[in-house]
């Protein structure tokens, strides 16, 4: 297989994953629908290959195929080892990387987060969710160099390699995207998760980026939204006491969050009014609804990712009538006892 | 202090200076030995919709009309399956309420009649509501026709040559009467259609909280709402006013700030103001003949229409005019909120199971079908009715204070109307006879002690509610219509607790504005009302449009999500919260607060 090293994000020869990879592929679907993504490239499997050739790839996986059938953890993790190693060093130099510099330089972008991109990531059934290296805030060309590397090696982290089971490995292709400097940061669902509720629109938020969020390690502001009026329907508003924000010099650091803004939302009404209108148009996109991840910083809204919710969109929605008439429906309204009234009283502790 | 139970009906004191005020209103409606094991075992919310102040004696009759008839409706002619009348009682002067339970086991047989009855008037809605309109209109212009002056001298010469039969004075009798029932029959047909229509309509939003958990109120309303009904036709008049004012180089003139009787006089000498003001009179019968009372239209006789105070229509048309003047657009955007309602209905119809959609359309169909009576009865009953009736009663008054039964024609809103009947008795006979009636010197010591005790009555801050209150308030019309739920007698209950800056109420029109408080009890207030200020009243009525083109948000202390005020704040998009109980006697005109018309919470931003 051929094709460029170096693809553009809205270049639609990045919709191809066989090129560019599960997530690469996901991000180019949403540069064509008109929402904000953060500007980048992907470092296509083509480069993956030019810098890992077949005789490279024999050499790396030589440790893992020569591993006993049932082979102990403790083995499995040398093997691994020995395979990031030899990416790390095979991949050393090679003119692929040269491009990744100046695909970097060219677009001026900045910081930047890496991420592993490989085919099979991010498909419907599989999720692959975490199991391949991700870098973030990384500033100038040698380091986003380094972390197009090392995304590569982390084909072979332990977790991937078992994940991946007798899978062939790769080819991985890398997404180089600009980092929004976020002043929060979350995920959303096209549906209520708490019960399927498809009028509406989950999010949850924190202050900064939203690793630590994704990561489960601290407990977000909460907000329901009706996807068609656009009504905030709810708002938990969590004490946020940290935040994870870009380092001074490079990368990432926890800080505190000042004491006026520990209990205030951190997304407004138009914010989530700006979230809303992308997750309905990714939803409408994709013809099912979507889970995804997004960032706010002084531009407003950017939508990091998105894919298929894969639990309540299987299910049919759930019928609340026993059809018939209206009459019939005003009947059972007036003698069912369970009449739902209107109880405007929506507050919330 | 919270506690489990309001206090009994018959703990309630009599506020000092008020004793024997019983006297002022008809014995059946009151808390009475006979029925105090019943009446002390039930749970009573004070009407402050329909009723938030003191009833005058005559103006008894509006609560007469409702309660006979809202109950014969629901009891006796559609048989709605879980509910019978709404009972009433009077205590020192304001009106306590209790909706009926039908017997349980009655239901299922209630529905089945039900299902027959009402289904008749579903299939045929639109043709019996032409009907309607005829038969309302038709007693509209009997009430109108009826003439009462002070009896003559002499009977003219046709009561003789045209065999008319009877006197003036029977006449007086007869017409007194006729108003009274005239009034009671238009009333049966108020019920005819209004509680089948919400009937209709809380089924249409109980099916969309089924299917859709956490869908707002506002977001159901908006599905059926939104249509061009009678209801918004004065305001619409107002706002042609305006253009024709423009149109004819009138603005200059018309902007000052002349009283209406003033401006009018100077605009009738040149020919284009003349035009404006003959377009003005035309207009004003019947687009103009708009109760003010703040609340339910009507329910006292107290209250001008637009048409008797027009210095209210003329500052809004004033309004209207600065803003066509600064290049503002001042239509409705109707055309707006009906492609607004028809996408959100499309959208929310998309995402229900495929079985219920069939249902879904029939009974959104419904929902709008009845939702036009729902919102247009008002014109025809509360504001026409209404208007004709304590108009043509005050024509009686002034009848009576000149043939000398009473010192001044106000007396007679002192009497309930049994009483009436009597002193029109005792003035008719000693006309016919020639002789001398009791009169004034029989009435003046008993409508003196009523005023006072009147005034009395007025100073007492009533409970909201009395006796024990329910486990769980699922009578639909008192939900729908008084906005009282389950959670807010517990907040009644528990009330003392609150700190004083923060009123909760029903978020009616979503949005969030800041504002100072503009508190308004009667619609002669409402000129003080400056752009920009958050408006706390009672409730408000149509009547009040005009004030809605310059207010920031609505804070009122009774009404639910189908109120005027939330309807009204809907259409114009500004925020409103419904229902606080106690806005009006909180706030103070000039603090600053916030009013969150999605939460339904109020604010004080600066409670020193």
């Amino acid at each position: 297989m051929s094709g460029a090293w170096i693809v553009p994000l809205a270049d639609p020869a990045a919709g191809d994953p066989g090129l560019v990879g599960g997530k690469g592929a996901g991000l180019q679907r949403l540069c064509g629908l008109g929402v904000r993504v953060p500007a980048g490239f992907v470092v296509s499997t083509a480069a993956f290959r030019a810098a890992l050739d077949e005789f490279s790839q024999a050499r790396i996986e030589a440790p893992l195929r020569a591993l006993p059938p049932a082979a102990s953890p403790t083995q499995l993790e040398s093997a691994a080892a020995a395979a990031r190693a030899a990416v790390l060093d095979a991949a050393f130099d090679a003119p692929v990387l040269e491009a990744v510099r100046s695909a970097y330089t060219e677009r001026g972008l900045g910081s930047v987060a890496v991420r592993s991109s490989a085919a099979a990531e991010d498909a419907a059934d599989t999720s692959y969710a975490g199991e391949h290296d991700s870098y973030l805030e990384l500033h100038g060309p040698d380091a986003v160099a380094e972390a197009v590397r090392r995304c590569w090696a982390s084909l072979y982290t332990t977790r991937a390699v078992s994940y991946r089971g007798e899978r062939d490995a790769g080819p991985m292709a890398v997404v180089v995207q600009r980092m929004v400097p976020a002043r929060a940061a979350g995920v959303f669902m096209t549906l209520n998760p708490a019960n399927g509720d498809r009028s509406a629109m989950a999010c949850e938020a924190v202050w900064g980026l939203g690793e630590p969020l994704v990561s489960g390690t601290v407990t977000p502001d909460r907000f329901l939204v009706d996807k068609i009026s656009g009504e905030v329907l709810r708002r938990e508003v969590a004490d946020k006491p940290t935040r994870l924000v870009r380092a001074a010099d490079g990368g990432t650091v926890t800080e505190d969050v000042p004491e006026s803004l520990r209990a205030t939302p951190c997304l407004s009404d138009a914010e989530l009014a700006e979230l809303l209108r992308i997750g309905r148009t990714v939803e409408r996109a994709a013809g099912c609804p979507q889970d995804g991840e997004f960032a706010v910083d002084p531009a407003g809204v950017a939508l990091l990712q998105a894919r298929p919710e894969t639990v309540w969109s299987r299910r049919a929605p759930r019928s609340v009538t026993s059809g018939g008439t209206a009459l019939g429906a005003v009947l059972a309204t007036l003698t069912g006892g369970t009449l739902d009234r209107p109880n405007p009283r929506n507050r919330r502790p | 202090m919270a506690t489990d139970r309001f206090p009994s009906p018959f703990d309630i004191e009599t506020p000092p200076g008020a004793e024997g005020w019983e006297s002022m209103y008809d014995w059946y409606h009151l808390f009475g030995p006979e029925r105090r094991e019943l009446d002390e075992g039930r749970f009573w919310f004070a009407d402050r919709l329909h009723h938030p102040d003191v009833l005058h004696p005559y103006d008894e009759i509006q609560c007469e009309c409702w309660w006979q008839a809202l109950g014969a409706f629901n009891t006796r002619i559609f048989a709605m399956p879980p509910a019978y009348g709404v009972d009433q009682r009077i205590l020192n002067g304001r009106l306590y309420v209790t909706p009926v339970p039908a017997p349980a086991g009655d239901v299922a047989a209630r529905a089945e009649e039900f299902g027959r009855r009402a289904g008749h008037y579903y299939e045929r809605w639109n043709e019996i509501y032409e009907e309607w309109k005829e038969k309302v209109n038709a007693r509209l212009a009997e009430i109108r026709a009826l003439r009462f002056e002070p009896l003559p001298d002499l009977e003219p010469e046709s009561t003789v040559y045209d065999h008319v039969g009877h006197s003036a004075g029977f006449r007086m009798i007869r017409d007194f009467n006729h108003l009274v029932t005239t009034m009671y029959e238009t009333y049966q047909f108020h019920f005819e259609l209004l509680n089948i229509g919400y009937a209709a309509y809380l089924t249409f939003f109980g099916m969309c909280k089924s299917a859709f958990p956490d869908i707002s109120d506002q977001s159901i309303s908006r599905m059926v709402g939104g249509l061009d009904v009678e209801l918004y036709r004065p305001d619409d008049e107002l706002k042609r006013l305006a253009k024709e004012a423009q149109r004819l180089g009138l603005g200059d003139e018309i902007s000052g700030n002349e009283d209406a009787a003033t401006l009018f006089e100077k605009l009738r000498a040149n020919e284009a103001g003349a035009e404006w003001v003959a377009d003005w009179e035309r207009t004003a019968d019947p687009w103009f003949v708009v109760n003010t009372d703040p609340g339910h239209p009507g329910g006292y006789h107290v209250h001008p229409t637009w048409a008797q105070a027009p210095d209210i229509p003329l500052a809004s048309v004033r309004e209207y005019l600065r803003r066509l003047e600064a290049g503002e657009s001042i239509d409705r955007p109707t055309d707006e909120v009906l492609r607004e309602r028809d996408r959100i209905t499309a959208e929310y119809r998309e995402l229900m199971a495929p079985a219920d959609q069939p249902v879904f359309d029939e009974t959104v169909e419904l929902a709008r079908l009845v939702f036009v009576y729902i919102e247009e009865h008002v014109l025809y009953i509360e504001h026409w009715m209404w208007a004709a009736f304590w108009a043509k009663s005050k024509e009686l008054a002034a009848a009576l204070a000149a043939m000398g039964e009473f010192d001044d024609a106000e007396d007679m809103f002192f009497l309930r109307r049994y009483e009436v009947a009597e002193a029109i008795y005792d003035c008719v006979v000693g006309w016919s006879v020639g002789s001398r009636s009791r009169g004034a010197d029989y009435w003046r010591p008993i409508i003196a002690r009523r005023r006072e005790i009147y005034t009395a009555l007025k100073a007492w801050d009533p409970a909201p509610a009395l006796g024990p209150p329910p486990a769980e308030i699922n009578e639909p019309f008192t939900v729908m219509l008084w906005g009282i739920t389950t959670s807010t007698v517990g907040e009644w209950l528990t009330s003392d607790d609150g700190d004083g800056t923060t009123l909760r109420g029903t978020g009616g029109s979503p949005g969030v504005v800041e504002g100072p408080v503009r508190v308004v009890t009667h619609v002669s207030e409402l000129g003080s009302v400056q752009p920009g200020e958050v408006l706390v009243c009672p409730a408000t009525s149509p009547s009040w449009a005009p004030v809605f083109a310059r207010i920031a948000a609505t804070v009122s202390d009774v009404g639910g999500i189908m109120s005027h005020t939330a309807i009204v704040c809907r259409e114009y998009g500004m925020p409103a919260v419904v229902g606080t109980g106690n806005a009006v006697a909180t706030l103070r005109t000039g603090q600053r607060v916030r009013v969150d018309g999605g939460t339904g919470v109020v604010t004080v931003l600066d409670p020193s």
